[in-house]
């Protein structure tokens, strides 16, 4: 009798604790970023960013990105991408491959000097083209650099979420604390990002403004990333979405840097 | 100076998947009171196969792995631009080529033949001072330095190639080039002009991630073909070069660049027991330290530049700081300076003494 009673209360808490937190902080982590940065063996789109300082004035960046995915999601990645506007940065072409354990090989062509330029990449917390998204909010962080703790869960907008924490485990190689997540417990999209500093005072707000599926794949169409102290913001469009174009591997090379191919410029 | 300049780019895509660009410039020169015209880039593109991609007429070259100093980069560069303070673009000339780009698969290559000899831009007397080597002394205020171009027949055509891959992420290459030196770097008493004579150069080069930064070597042999026992005192020896780089970046938007570079005269007892006496004695050895500081502020619309040369052996060099600001995304404005120091006149920079300037520029781009 007295076993039977011990056997069916551990079987009551793990069904409280699968209820109540559904999945560990670090898998929901994997998932939001499967969902987030992974989706669809390849992926293009045209992005426009608008830089905004806190007077209103407006800078943009527009460009073409391509993206492939090299084994399973959070596993190596190439990025691709070509500068529309403004004229200053017009037909420069950037390519990344990303390995998430060790620092991303980055080359940028300068196509008034024909160079092609090797760019240290030791720094993922250096501004992207300027903006408030930095190369690692663009391209994504390694689950395994932060401790995840789930604190909640709680509607964000009439959306069920959940709520993490991510605090770097080598803190000095970092600009922020901590982050907080607002993860969609169905598709795993971050509706909001908060970014503290070291203090513990709010830096960066992220927010996935609009959200749409393209062939299948759950797609933020339109994103913010806002300083909170300086002001400043960054709002991105995404046009033009296609998934599983079947891009081929020619296309990250150095080759596409110096020569740019039709397909991507048009 | 002062200077307005307009430039024009053109793109037509072409059927077959070619494509033909133009870049020129219209130049206002306020020192000269002139207008003139740079045919900047003039070129065709087609990919005849897939493994091949060719471009035909002016256009751009670079490869290796220096920054502002380059071993196995024989395409012509204009260095008066770079000491006067235009804009980096202009550092790098056009040459009139054909170059084919093949990519076989295990490795890529390129092949560049250069039928019309095009050398650098550097100091002539027209805006900077130069060592007149006939006189031994700097150039006087209006003097111009006369140097006569490889005359222009089949046998001249300069042939460039490149072999390169990856290896991980590191990419390695091999260089090979026939043709003529790019800086007058030979002296034609009779006439009393400089020339360019034949030179072939081998060389290779290493980059990839190191110290988590960006580490590269780069290593070549100048073959100085007229004066391969190095005797003769009218034309530069042949010599080896070996470049040393490094970039990281030490906090966020801040990047250091550091290169070392060495430059060994070959033969050079022959130098020294030919040189005609009270002609100035180069060492056989050139070092020479670079350093680059770069500091982006407020969102990238703030740049802060520091260049320095620095030439221990030579005892000369120069600094330039320079700050950018982007106004919006069409305009920006640059101002900087560039101070040159050394000892002696007939030095690289030695030679630039009397040149120090300050520089603004103003950039609208549509």
């Amino acid at each position: 009798m007295r076993t039977l009673f011990v056997a069916a209360s551990i079987a009551m808490s793990l069904f409280l604790s699968s209820t109540s937190f559904g999945m560990g902080a670090e898998d929901v982590v994997k998932k939001s970023q499967a969902a987030f940065l992974y989706p669809g063996k390849d992926f293009k789109a045209r992005v426009m960013m608008k830089l905004i300082n806190k007077d209103g004035q407006e800078r943009i960046r527009e460009l073409t990105m391509l993206r492939k995915n090299f084994g399973e999601p959070g596993g190596d990645q190439k990025y691709f991408m070509y500068f529309h506007q403004p004229a200053d940065v017009r037909d420069m072409t950037f390519l990344v491959w990303k390995y998430p354990r060790k620092d991303s090989d980055r080359w940028l062509f300068i196509p008034a000097i024909k160079l092609v330029k090797r760019i240290a990449a030791n720094d993922k917390r250096s501004s992207f083209v300027g903006s408030d998204f930095s190369y690692e909010d663009v391209s994504g962080r390694a689950v395994e650099e932060d401790n995840h703790s789930l604190l909640r869960e709680e509607k964000y907008e009439g959306k069920d979420v959940y709520v993490v924490k991510s605090v770097p485990k080598a803190s000095e190689s970092v600009d922020f604390g901590y982050k907080l997540s607002w993860i969609d417990k169905g598709s795993f999209i971050p509706w909001k990002e908060e970014y503290y500093d070291k203090r513990g005072s709010l830096s960066k707000v992220f927010t996935a403004n609009e959200v749409k599926p393209v062939q299948g794949f759950i797609t933020v169409m339109r994103r913010t990333m806002k300083n909170v102290q300086s002001g400043h913001r960054t709002e991105v469009v995404y046009s033009d979405v296609k998934y599983n174009q079947g891009l081929s591997d020619s296309l990250f090379t150095e080759r596409s840097l110096k020569n740019l191919p039709r397909e991507i410029s048009r | 100076m002062g200077e307005g300049r307009l430039q024009m780019e053109l793109s037509q895509e072409g059927p077959l998947d070619s494509r033909l660009y133009l870049k020129g410039d219209l130049i206002g020169d306020g020192v000269g009171e002139k207008g003139d015209a740079d045919l900047r880039e003039f070129y065709l593109d087609h990919s005849p196969f897939p493994f091949l991609d060719v471009r035909l007429g002016r256009q751009i070259i670079t490869w290796g792995t220096g920054d502002l100093i380059f071993v196995n980069d024989l395409f012509p560069k204009d260095f008066t631009s770079f000491f006067v303070g235009r804009n980096m673009e202009y550092l790098k000339v056009g040459s009139d080529a054909a170059k084919l780009s093949i990519y076989p698969g295990l490795f890529s290559m390129d092949i560049v033949a250069i039928p019309r000899f095009t050398p650098s831009e550097v100091p002539d007397g027209e805006r900077l001072s130069f060592f007149n080597p006939f006189a031994g002394r700097l150039s006087a205020s209006g003097e111009r330095l006369s140097a006569k171009k490889p005359s222009f027949t089949l046998g001249s055509t300069e042939i460039a190639t490149r072999i390169y891959r990856d290896f991980g992420s590191y990419e390695a290459a091999l260089y090979g080039f026939r043709g003529f030196f790019k800086e007058p770097a030979g002296m034609d008493p009779a006439e009393g002009v400089l020339v360019y004579p034949k030179l072939s150069t081998y060389g290779s080069s290493l980059r990839g991630p190191f110290l988590g930064g960006i580490g590269s070597v780069e290593f070549g042999y100048n073959d100085s073909r007229e004066d391969r026992s190095g005797s003769n005192p009218l034309i530069e020896n042949s010599s080896l070069k070996y470049l040393l780089g490094y970039e990281r970046e030490l906090w966020s938007d801040f990047t250091v660049r550091a290169q070392y570079f060495l430059e060994q005269m070959l033969d050079y007892g022959e130098y020294k027991a030919t040189l005609p006496a009270g002609a100035p004695v180069k060492s056989e050895l050139r070092h020479l330290l670079f350093l680059r500081l770069t500091q982006f502020l407020r969102y990238q619309t703030l740049q802060l530049s520091f260049v320095g040369f620095y030439s221990p052996s030579d005892r000369d060099g120069m600094l330039n700081p320079e700050v950018t600001y982007k106004i919006n995304d069409r305009w920006s404005a640059t101002s900087g300076a560039n101070v040159f120091f050394g000892k002696k006149d007939f030095t690289p920079f030695g030679q630039l003494t009397r040149d120090d300037n300050l520089y603004l520029r103003l950039r609208a781009g549509f």
